[in-house]
């Protein structure tokens, strides 16, 4: 059988196994396995599975996944986000819309401490959802307004999805996090756009809250935009002016909030072990996950299947941007039934040859896009995990009734998406200033 | 096999503490190893290897309980549409096969351990050995295939039903504990 019929006939059984509800990273390091076996042999497909496992396993550049997931678990686990809800609740929950354009705004802010977009949905579901409740907010804007705001957390750094996306790239995690920042308040904009005008053409849709004085509003900023500021200032700034190293920039975050946590008496020890337990559970779910794809590239390697995929592009006679389109569709199309990161850990080793060593596409700006197309299938149906979290915070609203909501937002996300492609300097503008 | 169950819980329950301890581990040496580089100018030798080696124990004994609390991502909009038994009979055939692919791996990362044993091989800086680190991250990759294995035979229970692992006590209360741990 030849190298590439194997890589075929292998994709074909890991989407089997997939669809089997075998757990993503199990299908891909299994299906890796069987495809480098008979491309080589048994003993030595064991030797490399073993090889993978140890390196991934003990990559210090891969060490910085589990301090950023646990600085996102130690700021859930201490209220810091109720609090920075609370303060753009003050500022703006008196508008029209204002609880879910606050929420966008707590969203994105608690987006620059964790860096997980699922922690932030749920983070911010627990908190906003239950004041838009009250003030009799539609059912459909309220969740989906918190499901779609979760997405902000992927691209406003530290982003686990960029962090993978740099490892597998080779790219500077600093640019990846510096280039997030723009398109990150891009969306938070747009989505704010989006509530302003449903909620302008039917004020039933989210009738204004009350007024705060703003000796209030003063208030709620000393109890919790101040800490993010800090903590993001340190550790973000820190990796961004070359201070530390990804996962330093990591140890310090968690260090910070756990601090800030701790001073602030908003962590006891039940909440502490909590966080951890959380983290060692996330973090080796996503390292499984990323020795499943280094076992599963391998075996792309060998079938020759992404360099024979990037000659057969180059060759081809249609423009670059049309081959990238088709690129962006495949990976909206397979966001919509596969995890973010699991899709971008299985995809890069194909496509990105073919977009920037053929196409000469900037690969910090494919990555930024690659993000945000993913980020969509997280609000997509029929998996669109946000909005299953959604639903687990409010089970009495019917599925059906989040996935209505989803809709303007998509809108609003496939609209930055386009602006973004149109305009790559929004992405690459802070790089290119910051580390020329 | 109540026993084996109330085992399984608590192996991967104990290895999950003693990775955590590894993660909290990295997190205080390298904010020590900043620390002490920004103010005394002395980094803390043999950092770099250490928070790998750590990380390496932490990811591996986590393995067991993130797999016993369904951790683990998988697509499952369409086989959950099909009957309760026909998901089981599904769910015998993945358990079988990835259970036996774990099991094969974690001796594979043993002998990778006892490799390094012979050959002496230590870190770079420190001269620690590798090994130990290597054999507990086997341990954990062992304890996620007894994980495989519990639910394998939880699923055979489901797929027959004249099984008579069904209506041992163990397997309501197990199936108790992971509807917990999935909500």
């Amino acid at each position: 059988m030849s190298p590439l019929l194997t890589a075929c006939i292998g994709i074909a059984l890991f989407f089997a196994l997939l669809f089997m509800r075998m757990p993503i990273a199990y299908a891909m390091a299994l299906v890796g396995f069987i495809g480098f076996a008979c491309l080589t042999s048994i003993s030595t497909a064991f030797s490399m599975v073993a090889k993978q496992i140890v390196n991934t396993f003990s990559s210090y550049s891969l060490s910085v996944i589990a301090m950023f997931v646990w600085m996102g678990f130690l700021a859930y686990y201490s209220g810091i986000g109720s609090r920075l809800y609370l303060f753009a609740y003050r500022l703006i929950g008196h508008l029209p819309g204002g609880l879910a354009i606050a929420t966008q705004a707590a969203c994105a802010v608690f987006g620059a401490i964790c860096g997980s977009n699922t922690a932030t949905a749920a983070t911010m579901g627990a908190i906003a959802l239950p004041e838009m409740q009250k003030y009799q907010y539609d059912d459909s804007l309220a969740t989906a307004s918190v499901a779609a705001g979760g997405v902000l957390g992927v691209l406003i750094p530290p982003s686990v999805v960029f962090i993978v996306y740099g490892m597998a790239t080779e790219q500077s995690i600093g640019k990846l996090f510096m280039a997030g920042i723009l398109p990150g308040i891009l969306l938070m904009l747009a989505y704010m756009l989006t509530i302003y005008i449903l909620t302008s053409r039917n004020t039933e849709l989210g009738p204004a809250g009350p007024r705060a004085s703003w000796s209030e509003r003063i208030a709620a900023l000393k109890g919790g935009l101040g800490e993010v500021l800090v903590i993001f200032g340190l550790s973000i700034g820190g990796l961004f002016k070359g201070w530390f190293t990804p996962t330093e920039a990591g140890a310090v975050g968690a260090a910070g909030v756990l601090l800030v946590a701790l001073m602030g008496k908003n962590l006891n020890w039940e909440s502490l072990q909590k966080s951890l337990w959380d983290t060692t559970r996330t973090t080796a779910m996503i390292m499984l996950m990323i020795a499943g794809a280094m076992i599963f590239g391998r075996f792309m390697a060998i079938s020759r299947l992404p360099f024979e995929l990037a000659s057969w592009a180059g060759g081809l006679d249609f423009p670059p941007y049309l081959i990238m389109a088709i690129i962006l569709l495949i990976y909206l199309l397979l966001g919509c039934f596969i995890d973010a990161l699991a899709l971008v850990l299985l995809t890069i080793p194909i496509f990105y040859p073919v977009v920037v060593n053929t196409l000469g596409y900037d690969p910090i700006w494919f990555g930024v896009v690659v993000v945000m197309i993913v980020a969509m299938g997280v609000i997509t149906p029929p998996v669109g995990m946000n909005v299953y979290i959604i639903k687990g915070v409010v089970p009495d609203i019917p599925l059906e009734v989040i996935f209505k909501g989803i809709w303007p937002f998509l809108i609003a996300l496939v609209v930055c998406v386009i602006i973004l492609m149109i305009f790559p300097q929004i992405a690459l503008l802070l790089p290119d200033a910051f580390y020329h | 096999m109540r026993q084996f169950t109330a085992f399984v819980a608590g192996l991967s329950q104990q290895l999950d503490k003693l990775a955590g301890l590894c993660i909290a581990g990295v997190m205080m040496l390298v904010v020590a190893n900043v620390l002490m580089r920004s103010i005394f100018s002395r980094p803390i030798l043999g950092t770099y290897e250490l928070v790998g080696l750590l990380t390496a124990m932490g990811v591996g004994l986590a393995l067991a309980n993130c797999a016993f609390k369904k951790g683990h991502i998988a697509v499952g909009f369409i086989v959950d549409r099909f009957t309760p038994r026909i998901q089981a009979i599904i769910d015998v055939f993945i358990y079988s096969v990835t259970m036996g692919f774990w099991f094969l791996v974690a001796c594979e990362v043993a002998e990778y351990a006892n490799n390094m044993a012979e050959n002496g091989m230590v870190s770079s800086t420190t001269q620690i050995p590798i090994y130990p680190f290597i054999y507990l991250l086997a341990l954990g990759i062992l304890g996620l295939s007894l994980v495989l294995l519990l639910m394998f035979l939880n699923s055979i229970s489901k797929a027959l039903p004249g099984f008579s692992l069904a209506r041992l006590p163990w397997q309501s209360e197990w199936q108790d504990n992971t509807r917990k741990a999935s909500r």
